[in-house]
């Protein structure tokens, strides 16, 4: 018997994973993915869409890439996946609509990818499960009214689950994180 | 472009055992596990070369989170040389290429089956606890859908009372292992048949804890740094075992979850459960090299948190 190793599919698969899974155990620290810019977009569909999901994105150039995953392309008020490279206002009322889930099944809360800048911005005071003391990162392109949004639509356990890009840095918000603004 | 440049060297199995469908499947669930703290997402429980019932949960939990570059430690009950952890232990590190140890420190990935190590763990260390029964409401709900339907309406008074009933009726928690905890102030949760001694090693941890039951189908996490009490009552607190004057018969080591051997003259001994630091001691002890972690209770029994054991 051949040992298995992993394909170069499988091998960013697990990168984009692993990033994934430590950004959202660790809130606010950025973690590494195997690709940037757009490229990190696609990385994230391919790890997290198959058949069996679908996804909503307002980004032309990406829903191709998406689409090649065996995703689904659903509006974004059924879309458990979606994907806001750049989110403008007129996208934030479409993202607003998205699953929270229900108490049943929490977890049909859709995740959320948001792409952003980290160097400088509005500052987000974090506190919650994961971090161990409260963390302030500055986060740049997303609209304020996004903050204010998830602070009322949703209360815990429903809710949205966020990943913010930056180039190939990921930085994860789950629901469980308490954003302060200023 | 060929078809050769495109397609990958044929291969008896996929990387880990699963194919690329059921680790999508299952990396989906545990993302959606670590957002929402002990609450039990449902998940495609798949297929094994090894019965349900016998870790399938945590080996599934476990083939979609490592990689080459892992170290890989499979503890049943503690020891590294039980039959089940050995043969799990061989298992993934067939199908993975995952360097093993027995050392606590070296690991990055441990799966467990009902134990937490001593030596605590910190950030970046993924812990797998394998879980026959995710379900804490079973002893006062046996029906799954009712109990579901509880944990959305974060409705637990039937375990308050089961409490209350067993003070009264024993005058002490009769639970012993899987001992129910509220996560994140939440869900109630059970931490898989780890003994009370390992259930406050979960709170404010440094690592990660993930948890799945692969006959029942469901996995949970505990994100670090969050808060895991066990339910107990304002003026009756929750309690490990009692360790105290329990020697461990090869490192003499005290005040660590021992395992009781009966003598044939009557009377027991005692061992250190968690056969890595055992072998670390022994180790020291001959005068060889054994870097040793801390662990979560000291020689004198205290836990590294103060305050969480209120019973101290």
């Amino acid at each position: 018997m051949s040992m298995p190793h992993m394909t170069p599919a499988e091998l960013r698969q697990h990168a984009t994973f692993t990033a994934l899974m430590w950004a959202f155990s660790y809130p606010g620290r950025p973690q590494r993915l195997p690709a940037a810019g757009l490229a990190a977009f696609v990385a994230i569909g391919e790890t997290l869409l198959d058949l069996e999901t679908g996804f909503f994105t307002p980004h032309d150039d990406l829903v191709p890439a998406l689409a090649a995953t065996g995703g689904r392309p659903l509006p974004p008020i059924h879309a458990p996946y979606q994907f806001y490279p750049q989110l403008t206002l007129a996208e934030l009322d479409l993202l607003v609509t998205a699953p929270l889930g229900t108490y049943a099944e929490p977890d049909r809360g859709a995740t959320l990818v948001l792409g952003c800048g980290f160097a400088h911005g509005t500052p987000l005071h974090l506190s919650g499960p994961g971090l161990a003391q409260p963390l302030t990162i500055t986060v740049a392109r997303l609209p304020d009214e996004l903050w204010r949004a998830r602070a009322t639509v949703a209360v815990y356990p429903l809710g949205w689950d966020l990943y913010l890009v930056d180039g190939d840095q990921v930085i994860g918000l789950p629901r469980t994180t308490r954003v302060e603004v200023g | 472009m060929s078809l050769a440049s495109l397609a990958h060297p044929r291969q008896d199995f996929s990387y880990g055992f699963l194919d690329a469908f059921a680790k999508r499947e299952l990396r989906r669930r545990m993302l959606k596990a670590i957002a929402i703290p002990g609450f039990q997402v449902p998940y495609a429980s798949r297929e094994l070369p090894i019965a349900r019932g016998w870790g399938t949960g945590g080996l599934q939990v476990t083939l979609s989170i490592v990689s080459p570059t892992d170290t890989l430690k499979v503890i049943d009950q503690g020891a590294d040389d039980s039959v089940n952890a050995a043969n799990l232990r061989r298992f993934i590190a067939r199908m993975t290429s995952v360097a093993t140890t027995t050392d606590t420190l070296a690991a990055t990935v441990i799966q467990s089956r009902h134990r937490v190590p001593e030596e605590r763990l910190r950030e970046g260390q993924v812990l797998v606890l394998q879980v026959p029964d995710p379900e804490p409401l079973r002893q006062v709900q046996p029906d799954s859908s009712r109990a579901r339907e509880m944990h959305a309406d974060a409705d637990y008074a039937q375990m308050w009372l089961t409490l209350y009933e067993q003070l009264v009726r024993f005058g002490r928690f009769m639970q012993g292992a899987s001992y129910p905890v509220l996560v994140h102030g939440r869900y109630l949760m059970s931490p898989s048949p780890i003994p009370r001694w390992d259930t406050p090693a979960l709170h404010q941890a440094a690592h990660l804890t993930l948890l799945s039951a692969g006959r029942e189908k469901r996995l949970y996490a505990v994100p670090p740094y969050t808060d895991v009490r066990p339910i107990e009552f304002e003026d009756v607190f929750f309690q490990v075992e009692n360790m105290a004057g329990r020697i461990c018969m090869l490192t003499g080591a005290r005040n660590k979850f021992m395992d009781e051997l009966p003598v044939a003259e009557g009377g027991s001994q005692f061992r250190l459960s968690d056969t890595g630091y055992a072998a670390k001691l022994l180790r020291r002890a001959r005068g060889d090299a054994a870097t040793l972690g801390a662990t979560y209770f000291d020689d004198e029994g205290h836990f590294y948190q103060p305050g969480v054991i209120r019973a101290e």
